[in-house]
């Protein structure tokens, strides 16, 4: 069987548990949709919120129940330096799904050509619900910005056949043409109750007593995100089946490994102890983990462990590094630029030193 | 007194020359001034600076002249006072050790001359002779005094502004305060007029004397600097004057020495004496040291070994210093090293040495005065040295009529002989075919590999009819060829010619300016040619396209193999098939053994390396090539020679036959400087650069470096410079902290280490901007000057990283961004995989869903063994998971789920059942690959093989799986691939079976 958070999710609009406002207009959005006047679509908000959930469950409205047979392709593209890219590409008969950022400098390639084509092809399904399809844009917001570029005129252009949605955690790194062609739908983190309800739910599908404080207990540790909370409480199901007794809530490797980071940043500070917090970053960047949840993770961390006095500024330059981290390319330069400001930031309000150097 | 206008700003020398001639003797005091600032930043190239300094100069010295008449009616003691703090705060200042103490140094002096020179009534008198040695020192404090001294102490900021490499500063003050020295000593200034900057600055010591001594002496000066004035105008054309004035010089300096250290001496020959005086004031004043006029050779015979760091010259300037004066320098000290020069932070294994063979050291200062004090041209040496020497010169006197001899006796030959256009007078010829080696003992180096291929030579029809089944002496009558490398210009081709020439074989060459493709190797060599030509032609020879005949005593010698390019394609191929059934001995040539293009010939060839000859092999050839040419050169000239040409004798003969179209001689600075120019352009490893870049000696004060230097090192190997510092930076002992301790010195080496740090990080935004889609390539020095050199520049010092072989380590980051790419490709791949259930992107599973699947999929397996594999497998069913994405989840793990660890707790029954149980069953895929369709399953299985025991089980089970999948597709090709892939996996396996 599979995991509570995938097996419990939502399928059709009327079963989502918060934001119901947004339900709402996007019910009727789609049932204005056999008119012709179904917009381009822009949903934000962060990780676990329910964008996705809220993207399969208006086109479940549009299409009908066909939008759930999912099938898997692979395509090749050339890119310009000849060189093969794939993409993987997710569809059912009335709408397909991409994620560009897989060809991560080459989107581009794979905007301007599956685009065109899909958009220069009509609906074939004569019974399909609405003449034109949808193209669905995974993590839009690491799109680059030729990519960004090659989608305008394509949104405008080719609205008889296609619609688009992009699914995005912030619209800070999206071009202003195209925001201003879609319509934005923001899907903001749950809050505690509603992030209560649903997991009082889950726990009622399954079978068991969620006693309050618990949920409460992980929505906390949670913050906001609603998969993260769900995964949690299968863990925490599966270590304790009572749910009763002191219980600590496990923590995800990286996590941990990330504060152990921390902590051996606070406990000394020397080359030798750098290099090693070196060796740790390179771990956890190998492994997947991306830099900047890295960084935030450790400061975080750090943060919590160090004096009032230099909280503001260990922020300050994490913020610093982080924007030169998204614009540079070798990520632990900038991780590891950070520690060594950090430790000596920390090593001199120890000694009591001046900090003023520091600004 | 000279009138203003004359020092009207006019461009060049000749504004000088007409002062010169204008300026009586009390104003030509402040000539030097205008005219060693006008001519000192020519000499040093530093023109930028130099303009407007000139012209300031020039403008102030019209200025000059009205307080020269003013102030000269002075009285003498307050000169004297004046003059006293000021030398003393010289001396002192560039004792410091930066630049920005120094002006702090200087400053009060200058406050202390004000106050003295102000406090003086200024009664106009006329010019007293003894006033002379002060009158230029005054007007400097003048300067400060007057109302329109904002220009001339804007001269004294440029010369401060450019101040930072110190021992500029210190020439630029010395010259500007103390400008006598030039007037009096112009021969010499003359004779080093190209030399750099040691020789012009020790003219700055002159003046301290000339004040500190006598007024007598200070008389003697002044008659000196009337008569200097006039000569220097006489003596125009510089060839003359060199002469000329070197005559002098000599002269001067015997009667000195006959005189000993009297004032006298004192003043012909200041600079030592300057150098006393300086210590008898007060501690010795580093950057600002200068390199005494020594006599020729004054050090010929000595050795001397460098260890430390000296206060005022860099490593490679003292060591140049001491051969520039005859000495010897060696690496490590030994019982024959007749002087140790320490300096700071000796290295401690030398100072042992010192301490076990007693050796006698000198500091900085001691080893200066030796080179002032010690007399030249061997007149110091004992007997044996000094018989040893003549001997040498026998020799090479010897060796030089020798070579004349065999040009003789090999002109009148071909005159007598052929009579035809072959003979070639000598002198047309270019040097280095004139003076190519005519016999053995005439090749330097490399005796022994010469030695070997006379031999092999010598044996080779031997060999030939045992059908090369004898090894020989040296196993090389096995191989029909031999493949001379090494470096060029060391004799390779020589050395070939002439031992086959000396064997008796008839050498044909071919190299890289004929073509050697394989057609042409093949036919061309008609090596065995048995065709009708040779019966038509007569003569029982066949000849080949050379146009050479071929005999049982010819030799192939082909030269520069590693030059079979694209359009010789084939021909090392070619080649090496012609050496497995040659008749004949082939000698292949090439620069690089190890080129791929050469790997053919390394089994069927004796590999015969040379190396690069030491200079003393060189050395006594070329003196003597010298003589012959009748060139004066002296022995370490040639030495540098060699060195700058890294042994290449070659280059040093091209270098010579240059120079002689010139001139018959050669300075030691000419001669670096003409090795400078002809240096060979050496790619270091990036481990040599880093420890450079890193090391100490790049960024102390006394490296003499440019940026543009050390920006030359990034451009060596701009790609991986940067991440070796990156690496690296943070094994350094900075040196700038050096002299801390306890918590500052940690606080500091943070600092610093940060600075480093946010450099590099600048470093890499910029070079997002050089790699990115925009591609600034011109932003690549600001690259080099962020990513290399601005780190270095903070934590630059002594480490682990220096010297030692593999302090270093290798750039961590090319293998972790490879691992982190192929994870991640593979994280994309469990996330297809997953799509279908999940609708998270690559991030949320790797960042939520694996430590969620961990308990599920992975755990049981440790907990509870191969009980669990059922369970496991039917989650994994569920999320279309296969077996190598269960690899994947397993593998993304860190800290307590690392891979490592968590499958050593998985026992190995448990992998094995789990691995058969899931290849046994039918599992849902959600897509094929679109490259998986083709040729996998053979390739899955070659991989898998090895891993386990039951390769045999496993193969067959892989193939039922890929036999169902492959069902729904056409029959016939399933039919024929299966009984293909059957055969290869069998044979697979029982390669893997044989392994084990």
């Amino acid at each position: 069987m599979s995991l509570w958070v995938d097996q419990y999710r939502p399928r059709s609009l009327e079963d989502l548990h918060y934001h119901h406002e947004l339900s709402t207009r996007l019910r009727s959005l789609a049932s204005l949709a056999s008119s012709g006047d179904f917009p381009h679509m822009l949903f934000y908000g962060p990780s676990g919120a329910g964008k996705k959930t809220r993207i399969t469950c208006t086109l479940k409205k549009l299409f009908g129940p066909g939008v759930e047979k999912l099938k898997i392709d692979q395509r090749v593209f050339l890119s310009p330096s000849r060189r093969k890219l794939e993409v993987n590409i997710v569809q059912s008969n009335f709408h397909i799904e991409i994620t560009p950022s897989e060809a991560g400098n080459y989107d581009r390639v794979v905007i301007q050509e599956l685009l065109k084509e899909i958009a220069q092809t009509q609906q074939v399904d004569l019974n399909a619900k609405q003449r034109f399809k949808v193209v669905i844009i995974n993590e839009a917001d690491s799109l680059s910005r030729d990519a960004q570029a090659a989608l305008r005129r394509t949104m405008e252009k080719f609205m008889s056949n296609m619609r688009i949605i992009l699914c995005a955690n912030s619209t800070s790194r999206l071009i202003a043409p195209i925001k201003s062609r879609c319509l934005l739908m923001r899907v903001a983190a749950p809050n505690a109750e509603d992030m209560q309800a649903v997991m009082q739910h889950v726990s009622k599908r399954v079978g068991f007593d969620l006693p309050p404080d618990v949920a409460s207990k992980i929505i906390d540790d949670s913050s906001g995100n609603l998969r993260k909370a769900i995964l949690c409480l299968e863990a925490l199901k599966m270590q304790s089946p009572d749910l009763s007794g002191v219980l600590t809530i496990a923590k995800p490797d990286w996590e941990t490994y990330c504060h152990k980071v921390a902590d051996l940043i606070i406990s000394e500070q020397s080359p030798a102890r750098i290099m090693e917090v070196r060796q740790k970053f390179y771990e956890l960047l190998s492994h997947c983990i991306p830099p900047a949840t890295i960084l935030k993770t450790v400061a975080d961390r750090v943060v919590e462990r160090v004096d009032d006095a230099i909280k503001a500024d260990v922020m300050h330059w994490a913020a610093v590094y982080e924007v030169r981290m998204r614009i540079g390319s070798k990520k632990i330069y900038h991780l590891e630029a950070w520690v060594v400001k950090v430790m000596s930031l920390y090593k001199h309000f120890f000694y009591g030193m001046d900090l003023t150097e520091f600004d | 007194m000279a009138p203003p206008k004359n020092a009207k700003p006019a461009p060049g020398g000749r504004a000088i020359t007409a002062f010169f001639k204008a300026s009586p003797n009390s104003s030509q005091t402040s000539q030097p001034c205008s005219q060693s600032s006008a001519l000192e930043p020519n000499k040093r190239g530093m023109l930028g600076a130099s303009q407007s300094k000139t012209s300031i100069a020039q403008a102030s010295t019209s200025k000059m002249q009205d307080v020269i008449m003013v102030d000269d009616s002075d009285g003498e003691p307050p000169i004297q006072q004046v003059t006293k703090p000021r030398q003393s705060a010289l001396l002192s200042s560039s004792e410091d050790e930066s630049p920005q103490k120094k002006v702090v140094a200087t400053a009060p002096s200058r406050s202390a001359a004000h106050g003295s020179t102000n406090s003086k009534p200024k009664p106009r008198a006329s010019l007293p002779a003894k006033m002379e040695p002060d009158s230029e020192e005054r007007p400097r404090v003048q300067k400060r005094k007057k109302p329109s001294a904002p220009i001339l102490s804007s001269e004294d900021e440029v010369a401060r502004k450019l101040s930072p490499p110190k021992k500029k500063a210190a020439v630029i003050n010395g010259s500007s305060s103390k400008p006598k020295a030039r007037a009096s000593l112009p021969a010499k200034s003359r004779a080093v007029d190209d030399d750099d900057f040691e020789m012009v600055s020790s003219d700055e010591d002159a003046p301290i004397i000339s004040k500190t001594k006598s007024k007598a002496s200070a008389r003697k000066e002044l008659v000196d600097d009337d008569s200097e004035p006039a000569q220097k105008a006489k003596v125009k054309p510089r060839a003359s004057v060199q002469k000329t004035v070197k005559r002098k010089v000599e002269d001067d300096e015997s009667k000195v020495i006959g005189k000993g250290k009297t004032e006298t001496q004192e003043e012909k020959k200041p600079n030592w004496a300057a150098m006393k005086a300086a210590k008898a004031r007060g501690p010795v004043a580093p950057g600002s040291k200068t390199v005494p006029d020594g006599e020729d050779n004054c050090l010929l015979g000595l050795s001397f070994v460098f260890t430390g760091e000296m206060s005022s010259f860099s490593r490679d300037e003292a060591i140049d210093i001491a051969k520039r004066f005859g000495g010897r320098v060696v690496g490590q000290p030994s019982s024959k090293t007749n002087y140790v020069v320490l300096g700071e932070d000796a290295g401690p294994s030398k100072l042992k040495a010192i301490e076990k063979h007693g050796l006698k050291t000198l500091n900085e200062d001691q080893f200066l005065n030796l080179i002032a004090t010690r007399k030249g041209s061997g007149k110091a040496l004992d007997e044996k040295t000094k018989k040893k020497m003549e001997k040498e010169q026998d020799a090479i006197k010897a060796a030089a009529k020798e070579m004349e001899k065999i040009e003789k006796k090999a002109m009148e030959e071909a005159d007598s002989g052929a009579g035809s256009s072959k003979a070639v007078d000598p002198s047309t010829q270019l040097w280095t075919t004139r003076y190519a080696p005519k016999s053995m003992k005439d090749i330097c180096g490399n005796k022994s590999a010469v030695e070997k291929l006379e031999l092999w030579l010598k044996d080779w029809p031997q060999s030939y009819k045992a059908n090369f089944k004898k090894p020989g002496k040296n196993g090389m009558n096995m191989y029909r060829a031999v493949l001379i490398s090494g470096s060029p210009g060391i004799g390779k081709t020589t050395s070939a010619h002439l031992c086959a020439k000396l064997a008796g074989y008839t050498p044909i060459e071919l190299n890289a300016s004929d073509t050697r493709s394989k057609k042409l190797v093949e036919n061309g060599m008609n090596i065995n040619n048995k065709s009708l030509d040779s019966f038509i032609t007569g003569g029982g020879s066949a000849s080949n396209s050379v146009g050479s005949m071929i005999t049982d005593r010819t030799c192939l010698i082909m030269d520069e193999v590693d030059g079979m390019s694209a359009g010789d394609r084939g021909g090392v191929g070619a080649l090496n098939a012609l050496i497995k059934k040659s008749k004949i001995p082939i000698i292949c040539i090439a620069n690089d053994r190890q080129a791929q293009k050469l790997k053919p010939l390394i089994s069927t060839t004796f590999s015969l390396p040379f190396s690069k000859p030491q200079a003393s092999m060189i050395r006594s050839r070329i003196l003597s090539i010298a003589y012959r040419e009748k060139m004066k050169i002296p022995a370490n000239v040639i030495d540098q020679l060699i060195a700058g040409a890294q042994s290449d004798i070659r280059q040093v003969l091209n270098i010579l036959s240059t120079v002689k179209l010139q001139s018959d001689s050669l300075t030691f600075d000419e001669g670096k400087e003409l090795s400078k120019m002809n240096e060979k352009y050496t790619i270091m490893s990036p481990f040599d650069l880093t420890s450079k870049i890193l090391g100490p000696y790049l960024f102390s004060h006394t490296a003499r470096e440019t940026l543009g230097d050390k920006m030359e090192l990034y451009f060596q190997d701009h790609s991986f410079v940067p991440l070796f510092i990156q690496e690296n930076y943070l094994r350094t002992e900075p040196a700038k902290i050096r002299n801390e301790q306890g918590p500052e010195k940690e606080l500091k080496r943070l600092m610093l280490m940060d600075q480093a740090a946010s450099s590099i990080s600048d470093g890499d935004l910029v070079d997002g901007m050089i790699h990115g889609p925009e591609q600034h390539w011109s932003l690549m020095p600001l690259h080099a000057v962020c990513s290399t050199i601005r780190p270095a520049s903070f934590i630059y010092g002594t480490g682990a990283h220096y010297g030692g072989p593999n302090s270093m380590s290798f750039p961590q980051w090319l293998g972790q961004n490879s691992k982190q790419n192929k994870l991640s490709r593979q994280l994309s791949d469990v996330q297809v995989r997953m799509r279908l259930k999940v609708s998270g992107d690559k991030n949320e599973i790797r960042q939520s869903y694996i430590p969620a699947l961990h308990p599920h999929v992975v755990r049981p397996l440790v907990e509870e063994g191969s009980s669990a594999v059922d369970e496991i497998i039917h989650r994994m069913d569920e999320y279309y998971l296969s077996k190598e994405d269960w690899d994947t989840i397993v593998e993304l793990g860190v800290g307590e789920q690392k891979d490592e660890l968590v499958l050593k707790k998985v026992s190995a029954a448990t992998k094995t059942a789990f691995t058969r149980k899931y290849n046994s069953s039918e599992h849902p895929i959600p897509f094929h690959k679109a490259t998986d369709l083709g040729k996998a399953p053979k390739k899955l299985a070659a991989e898998q093989v090895p891993d386990l025991e039951e390769a045999f089980d496993f193969d067959e089970i892989v193939e039922d799986a890929s036999d169902d999948e492959k069902n729904d597709q056409d029959a016939e090709d399933i039919k024929h691939d299966r009984l293909i892939q059957t055969s290869k996996k069998k044979g697979a396996t029982v390669k893997g079976k044989a392994k084990k």
